[in-house]
């Protein structure tokens, strides 16, 4: 009992953490902010699949999983820095209202 | 021969390949290589294709001589290659005749030799070969020398697969075959508008005709269930079906004689639609229009394939399905009359023509239509007779005039000058040979006693009178008893014109004076292609400076000299006045199998008319040269002119042929261009105009409004995918509780299988009694519910999810009355009504297991 209710603290804060990061991605303006906020959409995650790991712990798929996820998280974020730098190059701005040449 | 027999047995007869292969081994290498072959290679390889050919056909009629002379019987030499088309009767319950017993008809390639195309191979591959040495020379200057004999090899192969085809389709395949030729060979000198028109004026015409032998084919499969010969008359009596054609009742208020249904006997159909073909490749009323254009071509070509042979398919193919057209004696009667009346409208045009291959070709639409008024009337060997005397004279008068037609370039560049008879005159001073064998053919075809043409045009102007076909039904179409003295009389008339026009023609292109000195006034020594002969004519003094017109060389004389010979002694062969009969011995036996004595009638069983009906054959004989002498000797074309200017109407519609190229002009051209106006109206205005606009319209704005969407932020974008992701989530989280309904109204047993979800428990209430069957969730998804008839029942589904929602659905089955008015046999859709209850059980939300 004692480790459902934990668990269901895990997912309570893990959803939190995903919310904030969901509704930061969507209002900020601030393209470095955003970055966090899918940084903190990929953490909540990451804290998901560990508590489940633990009550499901037989294969550690989860952990496994965790670390797939640090390791494009990695990735993801040079990439997209590259792409900020080059958009700061570009426009000398790091405000998305300004950034609409994916319509092009 | 025992040995050839051997060689060749009567049931693999491989030397069909060999004619049949020499051809068309020409025909590719003169094709493929003629370029770099050079024109002696060509001519050799032209020429012996032809003469092995023609080897070959004679080896093979000598061989069926053997055998037919031994048995009496009609003699059959067939080859077997493979299994071409295998046409399945399943699914077609009715075909009429089932005695083949097998569900499957079977077309074979296959190929076979008897008395009747026997004998047209020889006409083929024989005067193939002279009219090949002749073009030999006559094309000696062309620059398509190669290309003209590839398309000649590959006429005379297409010819002989149309003949020595075992199977209408085979024949067909051949009947294309010499339609492609004959255009190709019509616009050979394609650089001419006039050619090319005329080219495909040929092949569209016959494009019709080619369209009623597709419909008799189909009719044929379907009521013999065949298309071999063999097959065909063996299933003959399914023919004599009574077709409905004319259903009266959708017109009942229009008077009686048109309300009333009428039908007629498959065969009739068939001979029609048969009729149809034939009349287009033989130039026959109505599809007679193509051949006087089909003259533009070379003249070797006029004289091979528009004259002598590929014409003549039309009655080759009457013959060869005389078992099918005598059953019907109103296509016979049709095939008859459209003979007679195609021989006198063509010989009325052919009077006033002045180009000299316009005469001829009329001529030669006048004698195949003499051919059809033959076998119309039911005597096949005398049409056919007239094939074969028909192929002598006007090859030769053909090539007569193309050795004319040579001799005429020597002053006249032009194609139409060098043609017209009123540009000639007296070149029997110059054309020595041409002058002979042209005389002999013109007294062939005018019908002077003893030579091929008499005997074989009064043999059917005698068949014309005495006979008919009869049909064995009581109630069938009978023909009316003035029927034979009417046709022998159009056609005594046809003869009357033929003998004149014929001797026009002679008189003007061979006695008087030559005219060509005026045509080309300042002539010049000519260069180019006429040089070779012209040297030695230079120290004649002709009345105005310049070249003579001269003989042609032998390869062009000795193929008129054969001809010639043919076309005078070529009578001898069916010499029915002077009981000399060897073609109708031979032919005899085959048509005797083909139709039963009883279809044709005989008026005069003991020839007693023959003699009496010679008379009016001989007088239009001399009534039709007599006139021509006066008119065109004796008053030197004076009668004429004055006749001519007398009746300006009546001469100016024959010159321009009746006008029926106008006819067709304005009647079918016409309506199709209207048609075709119609269209690009409609196209212009309607489709591009209104449908086109509009729908780009509908696109342009639907695509402004979804542009709206595209902002670029990818803020917006993520903000729309939460949004999607929400409905699905939606879904998820719901229970669906949808079901599928199959049953059968006849039995009453309804099954509903509810759709399937993850982690879905069901309860069912499938009684209508408002209380689950079991309270708890199981996983029971399909239930069977037995209705009586005309009842209604609810049943109530219940759907619990892995997150504990339930949510309830009720469907309404209701089977119908066997009687009912709603009723739907077979497949019954039970949900009336899906009142969907959506009452959802909100409280029942549990924590996560």
């Amino acid at each position: 009992m004692a480790l459902s209710d934990t668990l269901e603290h895990y997912v309570l804060l893990s959803s939190l953490i995903f919310t904030i990061g969901g509704v930061g991605f969507l209002v900020r303006r601030n393209v470095l902010v955003q970055l966090m906020s899918i940084e903190l959409m990929l953490n909540s995650v990451n804290l998901l699949l560990v508590a489940f790991n633990r009550v499901h712990g037989a294969t550690m798929g989860g952990q496994i999983f965790a670390f797939f996820i640090i390791a494009v998280a990695a990735a993801e974020v040079a990439v997209g820095l590259a792409i900020i730098l080059s958009y700061y190059r570009l426009k000398s701005t790091v405000y998305t209202d300004e950034a609409d040449l994916m319509r092009h | 021969m025992e040995a050839l027999q051997k060689i060749f047995p009567a049931n693999n007869f491989a030397l069909l390949l060999l004619i049949l292969g020499m051809p068309l081994i020409g025909a590719f290498v003169n094709g493929v290589f003629g370029k770099r072959l050079g024109k002696d290679a060509v001519r050799l390889m032209a020429l012996s294709a032809l003469g092995i050919s023609f080897v070959g056909a004679v080896v093979s009629f000598l061989m069926l001589r053997a055998v037919q002379h031994e048995s009496d019987l009609a003699a059959r030499f067939v080859w077997h290659g493979w299994e071409w088309i295998g046409l399945s009767r399943a699914g077609e319950a009715s075909f009429i005749h089932a005695g083949a017993g097998s569900n499957l008809i079977r077309l074979e390639i296959a190929f076979s030799i008897d008395a009747l195309n026997g004998t047209m191979a020889l006409i083929v591959t024989g005067i193939g070969f002279l009219i090949h040495l002749y073009s030999s020379s006559y094309m000696a200057e062309d620059p398509g020398y190669h290309r003209f004999f590839a398309y000649l090899n590959l006429f005379i192969f297409s010819m002989l697969v149309l003949i020595l085809g075992d199977s209408l389709p085979i024949l067909f395949v051949g009947w294309e075959g010499v339609g492609l030729c004959s255009y190709l060979l019509i616009g050979f000198w394609f650089d001419s508008e006039a050619n090319a028109r005329a080219g495909k004026k040929a092949f569209i015409v016959n494009r019709v005709g080619d369209f009623g032998l597709l419909v008799a084919m189909a009719l044929l499969v379907r009521y013999t269930g065949a298309l071999d010969w063999d097959g065909i008359n063996a299933g003959s009596a399914g023919l004599l079906t009574e077709m409905r054609i004319w259903d009266g009742q959708l017109f009942s208020f229009l008077p009686d004689f048109i309300t009333q249904p009428r039908s007629v006997s498959v065969a009739t159909l068939v001979g029609l639609a048969l009729f149809l073909g034939c009349a287009g490749k033989s130039a026959q009323v109505p599809l007679y229009t193509w051949l006087p254009d089909a003259m533009a071509g070379p003249t070797p070509v006029s004289a091979l394939i528009h004259a002598a042979t590929m014409v003549t398919a039309g009655i080759y193919l009457v013959c060869r399905l005389s078992g099918v057209f005598t059953l019907s004696p109103a296509a016979m009667l049709v095939v008859a009359s459209a003979g007679a009346f195609t021989a006198l409208f063509a010989a009325s045009i052919a009077l006033v023509q002045r180009d000299i291959k316009k005469v001829l070709a009329y001529s030669t639409v006048s004698q195949l239509g003499y051919m059809f008024l033959g076998v119309g009337v039911g005597a096949f060997t005398a049409g056919f007779f007239h094939v074969l005397t028909h192929a002598f004279f006007k090859a030769c008068l053909f090539l007569g005039a193309g050795s004319v037609i040579h001799a005429m370039h020597a002053r006249i560049h032009d194609t139409d000058a060098s043609q017209d008879v009123n540009n000639m005159g007296g070149l029997k001073k110059y054309l020595k040979v041409t002058h002979a064998t042209f005389l002999v053919s013109v007294l062939a075809i005018a019908g002077m006693p003893f030579t091929s043409g008499f005997f074989s045009k009064d043999e059917i102007l005698y068949s014309a009178f005495t006979r008919s076909v009869v049909s064995e039904r009581a109630g069938a179409f009978e023909w009316p008893s003035w029927a034979g003295s009417v046709l022998f009389a159009v056609g005594v008339t046809a003869a009357v014109m033929t003998a004149f026009y014929m001797f026009r023609v002679y008189f003007l292109t061979f006695h008087g004076t030559f005219k060509g000195w005026r045509i080309v006034p300042g002539w010049h020594e000519p260069h180019g292609h006429h040089d070779d002969h012209h040297h030695d004519h230079h120290h004649h003094s002709g009345p105005i400076d310049g070249p003579e017109p001269h003989e042609s060389p032998w390869q062009m004389t000795l193929p008129l000299v054969i001809l010639a010979t043919l076309a005078a002694f070529g009578g001898f062969l069916n010499a029915a006045p002077l009981h000399i009969v060897p073609l109708e011995h031979w032919l005899e036996p085959l048509f005797s199998t083909l139709v039963e004595e009883s279809r044709l009638h005989n008026a005069d069983p003991d020839h007693a008319l023959m003699m009496p009906l010679l008379v009016p054959g001989v007088l239009a004989f001399l009534i039709g040269t007599t006139v021509a002498w006066v008119i065109y000797i004796k008053q030197s074309g004076a009668p004429a002119k004055s006749l001519a200017e007398r009746f300006p109407a009546l001469y100016q519609l024959l010159v321009d042929k009746w006008r029926v190229d106008e006819l067709y002009d304005e009647l079918i051209v016409g309506s199709l261009e209207a048609l075709a106006e119609a269209s690009v109206w409609f196209d212009r205005w309607v489709v591009d105009g209104i449908i086109a606009r509009l729908t780009a319209l509908l696109v342009t704005v639907w695509g402004h409004l979804l542009r709206l969407l595209q902002t670029g932020h990818a803020q917006a974008y993520a903000a729309m995918m939460v949004l999607g992701m929400g409905v699905i989530g939606w879904f998820v989280a719901v229970p669906q509780p949808k079901v599928i309904v199959s049953g059968d109204a006849a039995t009453g047993q309804y099954s509903l299988q509810a759709a399937p979800g993850l982690g879905y428990s069901y309860r069912w209430d499938s009684n209508g009694d408002g209380t689950f069957d079991s309270e708890d969730f199981g996983s029971t998804a399909q239930v069977t519910v037995r209705l009586d008839e005309g009842a209604t029942q609810d049943v109530r589904l219940e759907v619990r999810n892995a997150f504990g929602r339930t949510r309830s659905g009720v469907y309404q089955l209701s089977r119908p009355r066997r009687d009912g008015s709603t009723a739907m046999l077979g497949h019954a859709h039970g949900v009336a009504g899906a009142g969907l209850d959506l009452s959802l059980d909100s409280d029942s939300t549990r924590g996560i297991r």
